[in-house]
């Protein structure tokens, strides 16, 4: 007995100092305060960001100028929003930007899911090295084969369009489709078989079960792969600058840095294209509020998703 | 007709995949072979497409030629070698953190991922622009670090005080970086978090019997099942880091390609990057394959 508690002060003693600290009746208080500290001084530091975009779109001009204002505006000014909101010209671009994101997360949700399923559940010749050609579509830079992939929908008369963006979402491809193909099958792979083996016996077939017994349990996954792709489409930027030239079909994120122009078209061009920070601010908020609000909405399902989708196999 | 169970199981697999098939040939293979052949020729006329070959040219103008190719490469891969281990560190380590019961832990996980809501795309370029983060790129010149005023990361006044002025140049530059790198990390955390929940709460406990430390815990339990997360998440922030919009070799690479309007130069690069790229993922692969612990396989 002696020797054994000797053995274990001797390993706490390896321990580094926090854990002997926390271990300590008192010192966990003190520990845990820290961590609170510490936690609360980071998530400031992601705020950031969003913090700084949304006290900056409400300052008047006069807050912009005056150092003593930092956080907290003297006077709330929705003005900017006007402005930006007339800049932007929302509504039509707005809708642009919904109907490409929508269409092509539809497409990866519907397809990505397909095709996981296809890697997880059936066995066939090849399948190792099909998904290790999947992975490998996640590492060639888009920029690699940007030219050709131009060529290639310039003479399906696809630019100018979303069709560069939607169709191949379609197929389990687009913007990251590699990593949902693998959410998927990760999430496949933990789902137990008798369910689907019971629905086979009972004479379904493998799109039937597919269907009916597995796209009901597929919540978790669908949630993962829909926010991410909805995050990572409303923001691309790379893709519809170089698919799309026509300026009316332009999505939102490509219109910020049309911001400048746009005010020297209202203003009639006498004045150069000096918008001040609060309205390129409201700008920002405006066009990453629909996703934002979406994200706030989603988000506790989206967390308990994450855990449940099974990502680590 | 009559189709054995294993004969139609293989068919259904593969009408499952047949999408991604489609789509693999027609997205991916098809333009890397014709990228390959873009980067043998030179465009002879814009308006035609039509192109001379030229053979291995625009290879060796870019790495012998090209003035600056070769550094803003180098610098690429600085800056993601600089990056990469602190955002698995750093990440890794906030997802330990978020997984003990903490009271306002739905509130963390929200904040720490809001980043990658708002700073994939555009929207980040213009706060970077607005003297957030006080850094607009990670290899732009210095004097933009210095002028940065507002900073996620801030030395206060009190100590900043006692410094010099150089000192706190560097480290308010140091913590610009460090704030930029931390805003890249929401995807990070939140699979390290996905993994943590995997491990089972039993293996804890009879570690815990048998009179282990925490620290041996995490070392042999906690650490190994994480090892395929690792992998995961190293892998992906390679990519991450390399394909990133700011990064300066593919800023380079468009701008040959659109405005220099030298579609088989470009190309040329784009092959250089590619094949670096995907050799050393093979690398980490071969590197991690020993190590990298997997439960019941």
């Amino acid at each position: 007995m002696q020797t054994a508690i000797k053995a274990l002060s001797v390993r706490w003693k390896r321990c580094p100092l926090v854990y002997r600290i926390k271990h300590w009746q008192a010192g966990y208080r003190l520990y845990r305060l820290f961590i609170y500290l510490f936690l609360i001084g980071l998530s400031f530091v992601f705020l950031y960001p969003f913090l700084f975009m949304v006290t900056t779109s409400v300052k008047s001009v006069n807050d912009l100028i005056d150092p003593t204002v930092h956080w907290i505006p003297k006077t709330f000014e929705i003005k900017s929003y006007m402005n930006a909101y007339a800049l932007l010209h929302f509504l039509p671009y707005f809708k642009n930007t919904v109907i490409m994101t929508v269409c092509s997360v539809l497409g990866q949700l519907i397809s990505c899911a397909l095709v996981g399923y296809g890697f997880a559940r059936f066995k066939f010749p090849g399948r190792e090295v099909l998904f290790g050609l999947a992975m490998f579509t996640m590492i060639v830079p888009p920029q690699t084969i940007i030219i050709p992939l131009f060529v290639e929908y310039k003479e399906l008369g696809w630019i100018n369009t979303y069709l560069p963006m939607i169709v191949p979402s379609f197929f389990a491809h687009g913007l990251r489709g590699a990593l949902f193909v693998f959410i998927f099958r990760q999430f496949f792979r933990g789902l137990p078989v008798e369910l689907e083996d019971a629905a086979r016996v009972d004479g379904c077939g493998a799109f039937k079960t597919f269907f009916r017994i597995v796209v009901p349990v597929v919540t978790p996954p669908l949630l993962v792969t829909a926010i991410l792709s909805t995050v990572w489409h409303w923001n691309d930027f790379f893709e519809p600058a170089i698919y799309i030239v026509d300026r009316s079909k332009f999505t939102l994120p490509m219109m910020l840095p049309l911001l400048g122009e746009s005010m020297n078209k209202a203003t009639g061009g006498t004045v150069t294209s000096n918008i001040d920070q609060s309205t390129i601010m409201a700008a920002c908020m405006l066009v990453i509020l629909p996703i934002v609000i979406m994200y706030f909405e989603v988000q506790r399902y989206f967390m308990k998703s994450i855990e449940r989708a099974g990502i680590v196999g | 007709m009559k189709i054995g169970l294993e004969r139609r199981k293989v068919i259904s697999g593969y009408v499952f995949i047949l999408p991604w098939m489609l789509g693999f040939l027609a997205f991916l293979v098809y333009p890397l072979i014709m990228s390959f052949y873009m980067s043998m020729r030179k465009m002879t006329s814009v308006s035609g497409m039509e192109m001379k070959y030229i053979g291995w040219d625009n290879y060796t103008r870019a790495v012998l030629k090209d003035v600056n190719f070769i550094p803003l490469f180098y610098a690429a891969i600085r800056n993601a070698f600089i990056e990469i281990p602190l955002i698995l560190v750093f990440s890794f380590f906030m997802a330990m953190l978020l997984n003990h019961q903490v009271i306002g832990r739905a509130f963390f996980r929200a904040a720490f991922f809001l980043p990658v809501v708002i700073g994939s795309g555009f929207v980040m370029e213009q706060l970077l622009g607005q003297g957030v983060g006080s850094l607009q790129t990670l290899a732009t010149d210095p004097s933009v670090t210095s002028a940065g005023v507002t900073n996620g990361l801030q030395i206060p006044d009190a100590i900043a005080r006692y410094l010099s002025p150089e000192m706190y140049g560097n480290l308010s530059d140091i913590l610009g970086r460090l704030t930029l790198i931390f805003w890249k990390t929401g995807i990070q955390i939140l699979l390290f978090l996905a993994g943590l929940q995997g491990i089972s709460e039993s293996l804890y406990e009879s570690a815990k019997c048998d009179g282990a430390t925490p620290w041996e815990m995490f070392w042999k339990i906690t650490f190994p099942l994480m090892t395929p997360v690792l992998l995961l998440n190293a892998v992906f922030t390679l990519v991450d880091s390399f394909t990133d919009i700011r990064n300066q070799v593919i800023l380079y690479v468009k701008q040959v390609a659109f405005t220099n309007i030298e579609m088989g130069y470009a190309s040329a690069l784009g092959w250089i990057y590619f094949v670096f790229v995907f050799l050393l993922i093979v690398l980490i692969f071969a590197f991690t394959r020993k190590r990298v612990v997997y439960m019941g396989m």
